[in-house]
């Protein structure tokens, strides 16, 4: 037995450690995405100058609608699962794990530390570090556009088709425009592992600037981001569902079908904030944060601690994806939806040539550079 | 012996996607088979340790050409009833378009097996595939591309039909 353990030794720690590394991250992104459901009419409310849920409560204690997650989730649960009886029963069933399998598994690409060491071993913050895990962003967030089509075909119902039909089509034309706009971050960072991105991020540029990708290919991040509000089906680009007045795909789908449908929205915000903060804005990056503590640009330099600078590197992380959940909350609430001949002529004719363009300034600028 | 296993668990469910899909006769639970195969082949890829092929079938096979293929599919009406029973000489000019796929199939089959035997199979790096399409194979690729062309001006005639007088 012990003979076992000492020959896999390798294996074995690595299992543990992926397996630590899963639960601790994706639990963290499931509790946030929980807490995202209550911050999103917690924003309305603000918005609209309202006070929000605040009733749920647990021995009379409310703490302005903390619970409202859980009565949610108790409410979801309890609600009768209705399957239409001319729905196709499989494809009916499958629609939800399509629509958020692929989502978090992209999770596992995402790097949101440095490393540690724990007992002499050194432990990657990145749950799975793939050579191509750009592409994987790509494949995978491809894949959710089954659960749209199917929740939308499986129901056999016509309004819920073209909500399917709209969301395919939307999903399609925004997935080339963010293809092409992380193509420039390719050219600049050359390589398609996102830890290699982050750590290319912390570099300087003139001694000072952190060389972060807003500020090597701004340009990109204003249409990364339009293209990802669009791919996560949220105002102004709703159109897909609009809860209300456009009957949406999953109008068929109750109970906790539904609750998946509705929690991958919240989950895609975190992994569009993330990628956000990973590609454009250094990811675990503190600027002058080096291994051995700050060194600032005037040459002072403060020593910290590794597990004080990892835990900042970490921290720097999570504030970066709570700013742009945040952002995206408000984004919903701030703008009116777009038609949807505008919407598609927005992607083709001008975030499609803009991103052809900033490809063909990056390698211009790269080739006047001499990087190439 | 895992990654094996792996090879044989993906080839083992393309194939049963890919027959099931010939027998399947609703257009889109057939596509939706055809997709299984499409990222099942992906995961044989991945088994033997060809990443970059692999996520490029799943970006433009599971992406972007099945998606297509699945919205233009259940727009037909077709998609909405059982398929009409295809006449005689429908089924036997099907059945010899088969037959001959199978024996060409076949054929290169038998080169395939003998490539795989030489080493340096498995090593397909993303700079490889790279200096082969844009530097010995670049005449070729570009010119590849005037299919897209063809299919673009195709598409700008189809949608302009419509405002024409």
């Amino acid at each position: 037995m012990i003979e076992f353990f000492e020959a896999n030794k390798d294996i074995l720690l690595f299992t543990l450690a992926a397996g630590l590394k899963v639960l601790v991250f994706m639990g963290g992104i499931m509790g946030f995405a929980a807490l995202l459901t209550l911050a999103e009419r917690k924003v309305s409310a603000l918005m609209q100058d309202r006070v929000g849920p605040n009733r749920a409560s647990v021995f009379g204690f409310a703490f302005n609608g903390l619970f409202h997650p859980i009565a949610d989730a108790i409410k979801m649960i309890m609600k009768e699962d209705f399957v239409p009886g001319r729905a196709e029963k499989l494809l009916f069933t499958l629609a939800p794990f399509f629509a958020l399998v692929p989502v978090l598994a992209l999770f596992a690409v995402i790097p949101f530390g440095d490393y540690v060491m724990v007992f002499g071993y050194q432990l990657d913050l990145q749950i799975a570090d793939l050579p191509l895990g750009l592409f994987l962003v790509l494949a995978l967030s491809g894949m959710a556009i089954y659960g749209v089509f199917l929740a939308g075909w499986a129901s056999k119902n016509n309004f819920a088709l073209l909500g399917a039909m709209r969301g395919a089509a939307q999903m399609v034309s925004y997935e080339v425009v963010l293809g092409l706009t992380l193509v420039g971050l390719l050219m600049i960072y050359g390589s398609a592992n996102l830890q290699d991105m982050v750590r290319a991020q912390g570099r300087l540029l003139f001694g000072a600037v952190p060389a972060w990708g807003v500020v090597l290919q701004p340009f990109a991040f204003i249409l990364f981001l339009i293209a990802a509000i669009a791919e996560n089906k949220r105002t102004p680009f709703d159109l897909v569902e609009g809860e209300s007045e456009i009957i949406g795909y999953f109008m068929e789908y109750s109970s906790m079908r539904f609750a998946a449908f509705m929690f991958a929205e919240f989950v895609e915000i975190i992994l569009v904030s993330m990628l956000a903060a990973t590609l454009f804005f250094g990811g675990w990056q503190v600027p002058y944060l080096y291994e051995t503590g700050f060194i600032f640009p005037g040459g002072s330099a403060l020593p910290l601690d590794h597990y004080l600078v990892s835990a900042l590197q970490v921290g720097s992380f999570s504030v970066k994806t709570v700013f742009f959940s945040w952002f995206l909350l408000v984004v919903r609430w701030t703008l009116p939806r777009f038609r949807f001949d505008q919407l598609m002529g927005l992607c083709w004719k001008a975030l499609l040539p803009l991103a052809l363009l900033n490809i063909l300034l990056t390698g211009a600028a790269l080739v006047a550079l001499g990087k190439l | 012996m895992i990654l094996d296993a792996a090879v044989y668990l993906s080839a083992g469910v393309a194939a049963l996607a890919t027959l099931l899909m010939i027998f399947q006769k609703n257009p889109v639970k057939a596509a939706m088979l055809m997709l299984t195969a499409l990222l099942a082949t992906a995961g044989m890829y991945l088994a033997f340790s060809a990443q970059l092929l692999a996520v490029l079938q799943v970006i433009i096979y599971g992406g972007a050409i099945m998606t297509l293929f699945i919205v233009a599919l259940s727009v037909t009406p077709q998609a909405w009833k059982d398929k009409p029973v295809p006449g005689r000489a429908v089924r036997v000019l099907g059945l010899a378009a088969a037959a001959v796929l199978l024996t060409e199939l076949l054929q290169v089959s038998t080169v395939l097996r003998a490539a795989s035997a030489a080493p340096g199979f498995s090593e397909t790096g993303t700079l490889a595939i790279a200096m082969n399409l844009f530097g010995r194979f670049a005449f070729q690729f570009e010119l590849l591309s005037l299919v897209i062309l063809a299919s673009i001006v195709g598409a700008v005639a189809l949608a302009s039909r419509r405002t024409a007088p």
